[in-house]
């Protein structure tokens, strides 16, 4: 059986107008259908720019050698919306996202760019709210939500509109550490329950704990890409781009340099506390 | 800072806040037309009562209404003493240089009073029992006809209310920009008019730019999530006249009606 990739990107550069240096150099790889894929990378590294080519936001401009495919769709001028009908994308900041007066209005927004009729909105939009939990808040007005519930609105109108693709662009690192938890929860949900597929791009290198597939971007290019555990035992080269390891695969690497040997399968704090604890009690 | 309102709008749940935004907006502008058809004291009298029966109807705090008219009750008198000492006719009581007062004098400085107060009562009715958001409605309703002209009526709308939306949000950086100023020693509140005009320089900088940014990032955002113009779109919230627009509507034009019988001719 072949693996059903729901995004391929071959050899895709981009340089923005008044840049020298591409942001994207000749970059090429696949995400596979339900999966959950982070990309990492330090500031300027390429990771927004990937993002918004995805969606067209940024147009590579069209190639014999280079295509962008989504869904079995390739993007184009021509394309492009149908392409958007299938991605939704969470921003970093939680207040300029946020378009309509009130949580219901925002929520419809994606579906009144998209003509569906107002019968029809009356059923999806409270669904779409209810999925995130935030029925209560449903005629609350924004400045009165904390920027995990607007981000929370903001992944209802992306449900609303029952994309295939999720993108989270850095959408949590506004957030305190419980809308954070709070946010990736809910996307884990959705993920689950309509079979999108995620893609997240992130500073919280603790956050790719929930990766299927982890790329590190670095001056345009993907330097690295495989799944976590594969990816953070690269620690020489993630500490050269200045990026950090999560603390439990530090410990493990140091604990293992150490003659404690841990085993591969151990990824998260509470796996890695309860193995030490046993470790010491079988000895 | 959280729950910074806009406009005046005060909640509440009596028959006026049920009535559409559009009903009351049409309304209000026509009283003030509908006003200068009174021309004796039974009209103005009648005129008053309506008023009144408008601002009961509301069921709020006299306090609010009364807020409404103080901001401008100075020129309230000074328009009525204008027309009590120059206007000319009738039995003259007292006389100096270019001053008179007058019997028609004081009945015009009456009348111009009554007009104004009541003006201002009936908008008040209007604004504090309307969100900000259901006047832009109102709005782009009455607007719909510039269509024919090629007006943008629908992106029209969609930049009022979301420049209303935005209000709080810009109010939040203010005050973000401002503690951060403070912070640094930055005085607001002291000195002359000069030197307050001054230190407001640094806060409209920063906000200035904080606010393209924000226009960048929710332009990005509403393209991402499909907005492409007008073609095709659909609107989730949408006014609907009711029962009670019937009762507007009818109370409106017995007033004209009454205004019409008993207006001297």
């Amino acid at each position: 059986m072949t693996i059903d990739n729901i995004i391929k990107i071959r050899n895709v550069s981009f340089t923005y107008p008044d840049a020298k240096e591409p942001a994207i150099n000749n970059v090429t790889f696949d995400i596979e259908r339900g999966s959950w894929t982070s990309i990492i990378g330090h500031n300027g590294s390429g990771k927004s720019t990937i993002i918004r080519l995805i969606n067209g936001l940024l147009d590579a401009g069209e190639n014999a050698n280079s295509k962008i495919e989504v869904d079995g769709i390739r993007l184009t001028q021509k394309t492009v919306w149908d392409i958007r009908d299938r991605v939704g994308v969470v921003f970093q900041n939680p207040d300029n996202q946020f378009v309509g007066a009130t949580v219901a209005d925002d929520v419809a927004f994606g579906l009144e760019n998209r003509g569906v009729s107002r019968l029809e909105m009356m059923k999806i939009v409270p669904k779409a709210i209810a999925a995130v939990g935030m029925s209560e808040y449903a005629d609350s007005e924004p400045g009165s939500l904390s920027g995990g519930q607007k981000q929370r609105v903001a992944i209802a109108g992306i449900i609303a509109i029952k994309p295939k693709i999720i993108i989270l662009d850095e959408a949590t690192s506004m957030l305190d550490p419980d809308g954070r938890s709070q946010v990736l929860q809910i996307v884990q949900q959705m993920k689950d329950k309509y079979g999108l597929t995620v893609i997240a791009i992130t500073h919280d290198i603790d956050e790719t704990a929930l990766a299927d597939q982890v790329l590190v971007m670095n001056d345009g290019q993907i330097v690295t890409q495989g799944k976590p555990e594969s990816v953070f035992k690269k620690t020489k080269l993630l500490n050269e781009l200045g990026l950090t390891v999560p603390f439990v695969q530090q410990v493990k690497k140091d604990l293992q340099s150490n003659a404690i040997n841990i085993p591969d399968t151990i990824n998260s704090e509470k796996e890695l506390i309860n193995y030490l604890c046993q470790l010491n009690s079988k000895k | 800072m959280n729950k910074i309102l806009i406009g005046r709008y005060i909640a509440g749940d009596s028959i006026v806040y049920k009535m559409d935004p559009r009903g009351k907006l049409v309304a209000t502008i026509l009283f003030i037309f509908v006003i200068f058809l009174a021309n004796n004291p039974a009209t103005y009298a009648i005129l008053t009562i309506f008023s009144l029966v408008a601002v009961a109807a509301t069921k709020l705090k006299g306090k609010v209404f009364w807020d409404g008219v103080k901001p401008i009750i100075w020129l309230i008198l000074f328009t009525s003493l204008l027309q009590l000492f120059f206007t000319v006719g009738g039995k003259v009581y007292w006389q100096w240089m270019m001053l008179a007062v007058s019997s028609y004098g004081i009945i015009n400085a009456i009348y111009i009073f009554i007009r104004f107060t009541l003006i201002v009562l009936i908008s008040t009715v209007m604004t504090v029992t309307t969100m900000p958001l259901e006047i832009a409605d109102a709005i782009e309703w009455l607007l719909t006809p510039l269509k024919l002209f090629k007006v943008p009526v629908d992106k029209i709308a969609l930049v009022m209310s979301i420049a209303l939306r935005f209000v709080p949000t810009l109010f939040d950086q203010t005050f973000k920009i401002m503690n951060a100023q403070r912070a640094r020693g930055a005085d607001f509140n002291n000195g002359g008019l000069i030197t307050r005009a001054k230190a407001i320089t640094p806060l409209l900088v920063p906000l200035f730019i904080s606010s393209l940014e924000t226009a960048i990032d929710l332009a990005t955002a509403m393209e991402s999530r499909g907005y492409r113009g007008d073609q095709g779109r659909t609107r989730y919230r949408i006014l609907q006249w009711s029962l009670y627009d019937l009762i507007n509507l009818v109370y409106f034009i017995i007033l004209v009606i009454l205004l019409l019988i008993f207006r001297t001719h």
